[in-house]
């Protein structure tokens, strides 16, 4: 039954190599679909489908076979498509050339810039799929931010975003957010942005105007280094800390003297040998 | 000096065209893309709620990512419709707007209207905030519009519902699905192949250990799994080594007819843990959503009779 109504279909689509379908095999879609794309490459033969058998089938049913079918498209759908595909193709390779984290060579990201992200961009496609995953490198770990008023011995509120123990994509998005006021991994001219726009929004509901914004990194232990323990927050490293204020209306991202975490490169005991 | 034989070159050349039309055109049943809209419609309402708890704290008036932070930050082309979000009852409004495209977009309700409602407002919440965002709003971006491409309404659905209650006939086989598994496909393929040559760029994916840092910088790391790491070289080694192999098997084998079941019935199970490994689950999840568009359609029609069975 199923095959009598394919076989009725088939017809509309000038089908000639029905002799090498088995009718015992059960027809679907894809099957009729791919005799219509071959037929057209194939030389002509004699029409001799039309068996009696065939054709005389059975009332239509509303089964898989018997559907409104959509055929395959003309060949000028298929020309523009094909064009519109082997741009978007194209392109696609680009972008994953092009935002690859070794860098992109000048003439892949000019081609890029120019002819693709004016359109690739807006759609979220402009994308390079560099997923790492991780390089066990410190910008791997996670990070968070903390807010607080400069001089906390004077008392006041501390933000932390994610708020401890919390976890989930929004807890994801601010460690995201955080990682990014590391200043090693924003292009310069827009480094100080971010640290000031959090201090910014935060300035009324800490109540002070002038922020410490930190960005704190949680330690990457090596193997023989595990403890079973949830790290403490104690021990997580500064990343980046930043001192905003509000001074007469104007907002100000004041530099913070860097403290340097390792070992004098000079020991003691040198110093006591050297001679001025 | 002669020519080169054209009739030599014309079979090749008609092989590919053959297969280029296969591959792109050939009608396909809605039913594998009806159920990529459900998972991705899943995946979308998770992704979107995330951002429920901090929207006003990060874009509301006075947020975090004021509009001239994202003017700065943002590349040139890129355009959101939350720009115009500028009072929290506007922002509310959109945000809302979006929860009801992505829960239409699942239950498969005026499935293509939808489909572009949610595909605008997700490129649009990634713009208004590129600094929030994982691999998973990626992959989720590129589901989004391929299913906008697709007729991925066409079964499992309400719009199916309603139409089989009118006494409509049942969607067939469209070009538009098999654009739409195509480019999902192409895509699945594209994104495991970028992100292994990526992995295999640093030296911990070739000494075994990426496993272990993985999940070493981690505030809240599977302890139990990090202690079994930490006792035995090999098992760190056996991870890593397991995400590579999984990733290029899946990138290069799903080309391959023979394999592509298998491939992506792993995919289901693999992606989510290597997510889960990675601290993404969300992206794992996506990524075995994208790798079902290589799921043989004979599966789905043995999977459509024994429900129709029952």
């Amino acid at each position: 039954m199923n095959v009598a109504g394919g076989i009725r279909l088939l017809g509309s689509l000038r089908l000639r190599t029905f002799s090498e379908v088995s009718l015992r095999q059960k027809p679907h879609w894809e099957t009729i679909g791919l005799l219509a794309v071959c037929q057209r490459s194939l030389p002509e033969q004699p029409h001799h489908l039309h068996s009696e058998r065939v054709v005389s089938a059975q009332p239509p049913e509303k089964t898989a076979l018997s559907r409104p079918v959509e055929s395959l498209p003309s060949e000028t759908f298929r020309g523009v498509v094909s064009i519109l595909l082997s741009l978007y193709l194209l392109g696609l390779a680009l972008t994953v050339a092009g935002n690859s984290g070794s860098g992109a060579s000048l003439l892949v990201s000019t081609v890029k810039s120019r002819l693709f992200s004016p359109w690739m961009v807006p759609l979220w496609l402009d994308l390079g799929f560099d997923y790492r995953l991780t390089y066990g490198q410190l910008d791997d770990a996670d990070h968070l931010l903390v807010v607080e008023p400069w001089d906390m011995a004077e008392g006041g509120k501390r933000l932390r975003f994610p708020a401890a123990g919390s976890s989930g994509i929004a807890a994801h998005r601010w460690r995201t957010l955080a990682a990014w006021l590391e200043p090693e991994t924003v292009p310069e001219d827009v480094a100080g942005l971010l640290p000031t726009a959090v201090a910014e929004s935060l300035f009324e509901e800490l109540g002070s105007e002038d922020l410490r914004v930190r960005c704190l990194r949680v330690p990457m232990p090596e193997r023989s280094a595990f403890a079973a323990a949830e790290p403490a927050e104690s021990t997580f490293e500064r990343a980046a800390v930043a001192r905003v204020r509000r001074v007469g209306g104007s907002v100000q991202l004041l530099p913070v003297e860097e403290q340097r975490d390792v070992a004098p490169v000079v020991s003691p005991a040198a110093d006591e040998g050297a001679t001025p | 000096m002669k020519s080169l034989p054209t009739a030599e070159a014309t079979p090749f050349s008609e092989q590919f065209g053959a297969g280029w039309n296969a591959f792109w055109f050939l009608p396909a049943s809605g039913r594998p893309l009806a159920v990529i809209r459900m998972l991705t419609g899943i995946l979308g309402l998770v992704l979107w709620s995330s951002y429920a708890a901090d929207l006003q704290r990060w874009f509301g008036p006075g947020g975090m990512i004021s509009a001239d932070v994202i003017a700065t930050w943002r590349n040139a082309y890129g355009v959101s419709l939350f720009d115009a979000a500028t009072t929290a009852a506007s922002l509310w409004a959109l945000y809302g707007l979006g929860f009801a495209a992505f829960a239409a977009l699942l239950v498969g309700l005026a499935t293509p209207f939808a489909a572009v409602a949610a595909a605008v407002l997700w490129v649009s919440m990634l713009h208004r905030g590129p600094m929030l965002i994982s691999p998973a709003d990626d992959v989720l971006a590129i589901l989004l519009w391929c299913l906008v491409i697709g007729r991925s309404g066409d079964h499992l659905s309400v719009d199916a519902w309603l139409r089989a209650s009118r006494g409509s006939d049942p969607a067939g086989p469209s070009v538009r699905n098999r654009l739409a598994l195509s480019l999902l496909g192409v895509h699945a393929s594209v994104i495991t192949l970028a992100a292994v040559l990526s992995q295999l760029k640093g030296d911990i994916w070739w000494d075994g250990t990426a496993a272990w840092w993985l999940l070493s910088g981690r505030e809240q790391s599977p302890g139990s799994l990090m202690a079994a790491m930490a006792a035995s070289d090999y098992l760190t080694n056996l991870l890593s080594h397991a995400v590579t192999l999984f990733e290029i098997v899946f990138a290069t084998g799903v080309w391959v007819a023979g394999l592509r079941g298998g491939l992506v019935a792993a995919g289901l199970v693999a992606w989510p843990l290597i997510g889960w490994l990675s601290g993404d689950l969300a992206w794992g999840c996506g990524m075995a959503t994208l790798g079902l568009a290589w799921l043989p359609a004979s599966w789905f029609r043995s999977g459509a009779a024994t429900t129709q069975r029952a």
